[in-house]
Parts: structure tokens; C-alpha cells; sequence
């Protein structure tokens, strides 16, 4: 692993097995699963992310077929139905640990997650301050959209003949098309800058990586109500 | 510790099976006619006590009434979530059922995890007469949609019933660990569940003995009951036409009409035509028959609302239907031909029926039980939460904290802080549902964080919820500037409190011996009731004139003391003048063997010989 890895999650801090009150040499603490002298099943450390929890640096190229054997390896160690006839601190620990790497999985292996995770870990994002306006330049696209939308919900609600509905939709489609291509292009802007901060862990990198997630999220949203209103 | 058992706690029919030590098989267990299936039926008999399975299947048709069905669809549900149904249900809701649902028997009032409890009692005595020691642990299967209000509900069944529930397992997934047993090592399975009461779709991918759900769908309220509500009111409408009779008024005879379309729904799955016959009490008799096409063109808009969910399944699972390697079909309609033929078209392939439908899912709980109890090594389950939970936020609207199709155990932690000066507490209101605004979504749980008077903004709590690996949640709060855990109790919106029960469990120990005690009276009474009449018919027939006078005096005064007997509610006494009766007519029963034996050679069942 590298320095800057091991900087960032934070080794050094001296643990011991709760059982055995063996050291827990483990780098980064929150990969220590499990004692190395005794086996037993270890407690969260205190300032675990979920990157330190797989044992990687805060990085947003990963490649999934590994993360996802990391995950089913510590899956089968560490899932509670392994735990069922343990003691009940250890349950409890299987327990947690279970659920924590559950939503790490969950939360690194989609690259959009990943990047909202690893943009609030550094502070650079904090909920409660993401935007919703939408993006300047989208602005005339959007209000067209918005319109065939409630066209098609008016034309809906007052019972239109299906003819009538049937373009509506079909014209709604083609929008909506448009707005997918627009989301696979800022998808493929997103995972474009993740060199900029893996290899030279640029802070200017996760200022940008914020706005083009904030367009993402936006095109993402709009296309979402789209499809949900295409498909009731 | 004693064995886990495995238990499909179904809407229709319930099951009980064990994995056996040395094969590593699953089996469920039969009674003593070899039936393996549990109607999932109480009934309150005129004496006070519980009776549950089949003797009170019988008691559907003379005392429906005081007789429950399907209770599954009520478990975790308030009156307002089940009021159209309730109308087709012959019992009666009690008032106070906004949260839990109380049904009325005879003046008695249960909750559907009581009822529920009796069911599961039923298979706990079944258990321990096999294994011949006390059962006290149990993995129960709940449909996969089922949301935290209905699971909580199935486990408080399970503690009423005197069984710790070890877990909670959804049925397509039990199905699918049954199935997958020397299936192939990697493979995308997709469970197709129809039961009695509920629709369960999911999505797993099977690689080398790790079965990872992808995604679920489903409605907790679509199965062959709404085909059998569907039949009975359209039955009853010729009826009324043609005889001007409204069988609904008498709820014992609606509930023998919904029997007899039962009866021609199964007869369809096998056959082209049916006929379906209801005598009325006016005489005169209904008499239908009903061609497959027919039935199909009803029932198609119910299968129709099946295949949605399928979509939005392998959807989420990020899958398209030729993609899926193999379909697996669960649940008692599955049967329907018209069910095999729209899920081989939605996925194109030809679906797998190998394993009984009604076993299927008990014998993946039992599977499920064993690996608990640290064996199956091999196998190992990783489920989903079928719904996203989210908290309340300003103006009624949802902010999703953990999405549906999340593998569990999952957590979420949120942090919480004051909007006014002083304010001790934060009202937090935790909701199920992909819905937007908490309006639209299945209220969960309110509680209030309590917190020290602080100004507005200093204090800092943080809530973790957690959603264990039976997709059941709980609530932790911790004051991050203290460190110190706070308490939180969490008063869910529907269901039972802990008081309630606890309660409820010392009910049902002192209730247990009496309920045992009023089965086996019941069986006693069936036995003498069937013995007697089928003495009577015995004496008139021509093989009794060869008895002498003295030993028909002792079958007539044998039958008069049981007679006496049933006028008691004395076990014993009924079962001795039973025994009484049984010597009195040995010669008798001897005589009339050549022509039984006879009989029974040329097709005929024993049983219509010996009435």
C-alpha cells in the first residue's frame, strides 16, 4: 500500500484483540475483520470508512471483479448465519460489521456513489448544500422537456384518446433520449477526472468532481421522473 | 440445544420441515394420514378452546363464524390497509383495530399473530412428537415483500407459539435454496412465488454455494385468494339471477360455495372442463359448467398484475429476461396453466416445476435452519431488503436512507440536531416505501430523540438504523458531543408493542394445555361420531341378522353409553365408551369384512364402505 494510503485511513494507532489481547497489525485498522493470533471477529474501529474498510486507499478508479471478490470472500467469513451459535458479543459484532460492509459494497461499487462518498468524506460536500438548479446551459432543453411532460400528464388526467397520448409519449421519448445521451457523456466527463485525484490527490480535482456530479444528479433526476411518468 | 426447524408459514396452507443430520436432505413432516400440509385455519370452538389445521377447515362450513382464514393477509396491517377485503371475510373485525387488526370469535378477541401463533403451535407439536423432545427454535419464511410491520408481526406469531424465531426468511429465496441443491455452479435464477395470498418475484445469482439476491418485487396482496373471491362472486351473481337467492347472506353456505369454485380451480389445472355443482337450501341446484378458456378470460387480469413486479425486478437487478438461466416456479398457483404459460413467455424459457410447489419453501427454511445450526457450510445466503427506508423530512416529504434491493444487514446513520433554543426533543417518524411523500409511503415508527436543552444547532445526535439480516429494523441513537448511548423507543404504527407480546406468551402457556386437551376432544368426538353412524348403517344391513339377540343388545347399549358420552366434555369417558363400542361390534364388524373386502376390490374407498 502506499504513504499517501496509509496517511489517509489513519494507521498507526495501536489496537488489540479483545480476546486475546493480541496486537491487531492491520493496515488500515478498519481492514482488521478479524484477529490474527485467535481468529476472533474484531469491533469496528472508531473512524472507519468504508475504503479503509476493504483495505484501499481513498481512491475512485476501482476495478470491480476484485472489490466484488473482496466482498463475497469477507461475506463468507463474516455474515451472521456464520455467527448464529457464537457467543452474543460476537454476534453483535458479525452484526455490525456485516451491515457496514453491505453499505460499503453498496456505496464503492457504483463510480456515482463513490464519488459522492469520497466527496463528503473530504468535506467537500456536506448534505443538506447539494443544488438542485438546473445547469445554465440546459436551461432551454429542460423548460421543453418539463413542457411535453405535463402535456402528457394533462393529456393522461383528462383522458385523452390514445392516439393523442401515443405521440405525446413518442415525442416525450425522443427527449428523454437525448437527456440519456447527455447523462452517459457527464458520466464519462465524471470518471475522466478520477486520475487527477487518485494519482496526484488534487484538491482543485474534488472541487470539480463536484459540479459535474451536481449536473449528473441533475440530468439523472429528470430523466428518472421521465421514465417513471413513460412507464405508469 | 434442541433442532432448528424450518416452518412456511403460509396463507392457505402451512408446513414443517427438518434437514436431516446425515444426508444433509430436507424433509417435511407428515401427520399421522401422511399430509404434510397444515390448513392455516382456526376455529373457536362453542367450549372456548382453539382448534387449528384441519378440524377447523371442517368447522369453515358449520361454524365460519368463529373460523379464520388466510389471517396472513392481515398480519401487520390495520384496518384501513384490508377494509374492502374484510367484507369477504365471515368473521367479525372488533372496534380498536386502527393498528392491529382484532378479530371477533364468539365474544373472544384475537390479533392476527394470535391466530397465527395457534397455526404455528400446530407444527411445534408436530415437530416435537418426531423428533420426540421439546422444539423451541424455529426460521419461519415470510414473502419477500413483506415490510417490516408484516415480518415483526410473523416473528411475534412465532414467540406467542413458544418458538424463537431464528430467523426470518423470504420465501422465493428459501425456494431457491432449495432448488439450488446439485444445480449448477453459477447461474441467474429468477423465483417466480404465486401462493395462496401474496406475489414474490426475485432475481438471485448463484455462484459456487453463495445465493445473492439481486432484487425483489412483489405485492403482499395478490394469490389465488382474490382468484377464489373473483370465482365466488361471480358464482354468486348466476345464482341470484337464476334462483333469486343471495348465498352471501348465510356466511357457512358462501364459504361452501367458495369450496366448491375452489374445488373447480383445481380441477382446471388438469383438465379442460369442470363442472361446478352447489346444491341451494331451497333445493334446487346450481350447476355450472365452466370451460378453461372461460376461466382463463376471468382470471387473466389477476395473473396480469404479477408481471409488472417481474419487470420492475429484473429491472433493478439491471437484467434482461433472456439473460435469466433459470426460472423457478413456487406457491400452490403455479399450478394454473395460464400462470406457466405468461411466465414462459415473459422469460422464454421452460420453467422449473421439479419440486412440489407447496413444499418447496419449507424445505428451503429447513435448509436455512441447518446452516444456522453450523452445518451446510457450503451455502450461504445473502437477501435484500425489498423496500427503502427513509425518514421524514420538511413538508412531508421522504429522504431515503437505505434503498430497496439493499443486501442486509444494512445501515444507515443520520445526524440530528435543533431548530429552536432549549428544545429537548426531535420528533423522528421512519417510513417504508419509493414514494416521494411520506403520505404515500408505509408509516413504520415514530419516536422522539430526546435531547439536552441546548441552543438552537449545538446539540448532535447521531441515529443509526440497522436492518438485521431478517430485514427487521432498530433504532440507536449516540450524543456525539458526550459519546453517551441514548435510548430509543421506537412505537411502531402498526403492530404489536413488546408489553402486548409478552402478554400474550403467558396467554398462550396457560392456554396451551387447554387448546392440546380440546383437539384431542375433537378428535375424540369426530371418531365416535363416525363410529356411531357408521354402526347404525351396519346394523341394517343384511349381513346383522346373523348376530344373536344378546350381542345386539350389548352394540345397543354400547352406542346409547357413547351417545351419553358426547354430551360431556369428558375425554376420557368418550374415549372408554368408544373403546365399548368398538368390542361390542367385533363380530358384527367381522361379518361385514367379505363384502368390505370385496368392495374395496372392485375401486371403492374403504371408508364409504364401512359408512
Amino acid at each position: 500500500m502506499s504513504q499517501r494510503a496509509m496517511k489517509k485511513s489513519g494507521a498507526g494507532v495501536l489496537l488489540a484483540c479483545w480476546e486475546c489481547r493480541g496486537a491487531l497489525a492491520g493496515v488500515p485498522p478498519a481492514a482488521n475483520h478479524f484477529c490474527d493470533q485467535c481468529g476472533k471477529v474484531q469491533p469496528l474501529a472508531g473512524q472507519a470508512d468504508y475504503f479503509s474498510f476493504f483495505g484501499l486507499p481513498r481512491q475512485l478508479g476501482l476495478d470491480p471483479a476484485p472489490l466484488e471478490k473482496h466482498f463475497h470472500d469477507l461475506s463468507w467469513k463474516l455474515h451472521p448465519d456464520r455467527f448464529h451459535q457464537a457467543s452474543d458479543y460476537e454476534r453483535t459484532l458479525s452484526l455490525e460489521r456485516t451491515a457496514v460492509l453491505n453499505d460499503a459494497y453498496r456505496t464503492l461499487r457504483d463510480p456515482v456513489s463513490r464519488v459522492e462518498y469520497l466527496l463528503r468524506l473530504e468535506g467537500v460536500r456536506k448534505e443538506g448544500e447539494i443544488k438542485q438548479q438546473a445547469p445554465a446551459d440546459l436551461l432551454e432543453e429542460v423548460f421543453t422537456l418539463n413542457e411535453h411532460l405535463e402535456e402528457l400528464r394533462a393529456a393522461k388526467s383528462a383522458g385523452g384518446d390514445a392516439r393523442e397520448l401515443d405521440d405525446l409519449r413518442h415525442r416525450l421519448e425522443k427527449t428523454r433520449a437525448a437527456f440519456q445521451e447527455k447523462l452517459d457523456a457527464v458520466l464519462a466527463e465524471l470518471t475522466a477526472q478520477f486520475p487527477a485525484w487518485d494519482e496526484k490527490a488534487d484538491r482543485a480535482a474534488l472541487a470539480r468532481l463536484s459540479e459535474i456530479l451536481n449536473r449528473h444528479n441533475y440530468i439523472r433526476n429528470l430523466v428518472r421522473n421521465v421514465t417513471d411518468e413513460l412507464e405508469s | 440445544m434442541g433442532r432448528i426447524i424450518g416452518i412456511d408459514l403460509g396463507t392457505t396452507y402451512s408446513l414443517v420441515a427438518y434437514t436431516d443430520l446425515e444426508s444433509g436432505q430436507p424433509r417435511c413432516l407428515p401427520d399421522a394420514e401422511g399430509r404434510t400440509l397444515v390448513p392455516s385455519v382456526v376455529s373457536l370452538e362453542a367450549n372456548g378452546s382453539v382448534v387449528a389445521g384441519w378440524p377447523a377447515r371442517e368447522r369453515l362450513l358449520q361454524q365460519s363464524q368463529r373460523t379464520v382464514y388466510s389471517v396472513k393477509r392481515l398480519m401487520g396491517k390495520g384496518r384501513a390497509d384490508v377494509a374492502d377485503e374484510l367484507k369477504l371475510f365471515p368473521f367479525r373485525v372488533a372496534p380498536d383495530s386502527e393498528s392491529v387488526i382484532k378479530i371477533d370469535l364468539g365474544g373472544k378477541v384475537f390479533t392476527p399473530p394470535e391466530i397465527s401463533a395457534f397455526i404455528l403451535r400446530e407444527l411445534k407439536r408436530r415437530a416435537e412428537k418426531f423428533f420426540g423432545e421439546d422444539v423451541t427454535r424455529a426460521v419461519i419464511t415470510v414473502p419477500a415483500y413483506f415490510n417490516d410491520a408484516q415480518r415483526q408481526a410473523t416473528k411475534d406469531a412465532g414467540r406467542i407459539a413458544g418458538l424463537e424465531v431464528e430467523r426470518l426468511v423470504n420465501e422465493p429465496t428459501a425456494a431457491s435454496l432449495a432448488y439450488g441443491l446439485d444445480k449448477h455452479q453459477r447461474a441467474l435464477i429468477a423465483v417466480y412465488d404465486f401462493g395462496g395470498g401474496t406475489f414474490d418475484i426475485s432475481v438471485l445469482r448463484l455462484e459456487e454455494g453463495l445465493f445473492k439476491v439481486q432484487s425483489t418485487n412483489g405485492d403482499t396482496h395478490l394469490g389465488g385468494d382474490d382468484i377464489d373471491n373473483l370465482l365466488a362472486g361471480k358464482a354468486r351473481a348466476e345464482i341470484q339471477e337464476k334462483f333469486r337467492v343471495d348465498v352471501a347472506e348465510d356466511p357457512d353456505r358462501y364459504q361452501a360455495l367458495r369450496q366448491a369454485v375452489i374445488a373447480a380451480k383445481h380441477e382446471l389445472s388438469a383438465k379442460e372442463r369442470a363442472t361446478l355443482r352447489f346444491a341451494l337450501d331451497g333445493g334446487g341446484e346450481y350447476v355450472r359448467e365452466l370451460t378453461r378458456a372461460e376461466f382463463e378470460g376471468w382470471i387473466a387480469p389477476i395473473i396480469e398484475r404479477t408481471l409488472a413486479p417481474c419487470r420492475m425486478a429484473l429491472k433493478d437487478a439491471g437484467v434482461k429476461p433472456a439473460q435469466i438461466d433459470e426460472v423457478v416456479l413456487v406457491g400452490g398457483s403455479t399450478r394454473i396453466p395460464l400462470v406457466r404459460r405468461r411466465v414462459q413467455e415473459l422469460f422464454g424459457r421452460q420453467p422449473h416445476t421439479e419440486l412440489n410447489p407447496d413444499e418447496v419453501v419449507a424445505l428451503g427454511a429447513a435448509l436455512q435452519a441447518r446452516i444456522l445450526e453450523g452445518g451446510l457450510k457450503d451455502m450461504l445466503l445473502l437477501d435484500v431488503t425489498p423496500l427503502s427506508l427513509g425518514i421524514e423530512t420538511m413538508g412531508g416529504a421522504v429522504a431515503k436512507i437505505i434503498p430497496r434491493n439493499a443486501t442486509i444487514p444494512a445501515s444507515a446513520s443520520e445526524m440530528f440536531t435543533t431548530y429552536a433554543e432549549n428544545q429537548t426533543g426531535v420528533e423522528i417518524h421512519v417510513v417504508q416505501g419509493e414514494r416521494e411523500l411520506v403520505r404515500d409511503c408505509r408509516s413504520l415508527a415514530r419516536f422522539t430523540l430526546k435531547v439536552p436543552p441546548q441552543p438552537a444547532g449545538l446539540p448532535r445526535v447521531e441515529v443509526k438504523f440497522l436492518i438485521d439480516a431478517n430485514g427487521l429494523l432498530s433504532v440507536a441513537a449516540r450524543d456525539l458531543r458526550t459519546g453517551d448511548e441514548r435510548s430509543v423507543e421506537v412505537k411502531p404504527s402498526y403492530g404489536l408493542t413488546d408489553e402486548e407480546v409478552e402478554r400474550m406468551i403467558l396467554e398462550s402457556i396457560e392456554h396451551a394445555e387447554a387448546d392440546f386437551a380440546a383437539v384431542q376432544l375433537l378428535g375424540a368426538r369426530h371418531e365416535a361420531e363416525t363410529t356411531l353412524r357408521a354402526t347404525a348403517r351396519a346394523l341394517t344391513e343384511e349381513q346383522a341378522r346373523e348376530l344373536t339377540g344378546d350381542e345386539r343388545r350389548q352394540i345397543e347399549q354400547a352406542r346409547a353409553a357413547l351417545e351419553a358420552a358426547l354430551q360431556t366434555e369428558d375425554y376420557q369417558l368418550i374415549r372408554q365408551r368408544l373403546e365399548e363400542l368398538n368390542q361390542a361390534t367385533h363380530h358384527l364388524a367381522e361379518l361385514l369384512m367379505d363384502t368390505a373386502v370385496q368392495t374395496a376390490l372392485k375401486g371403492k374407498r374403504a371408508d364409504e364402505v364401512n359408512l
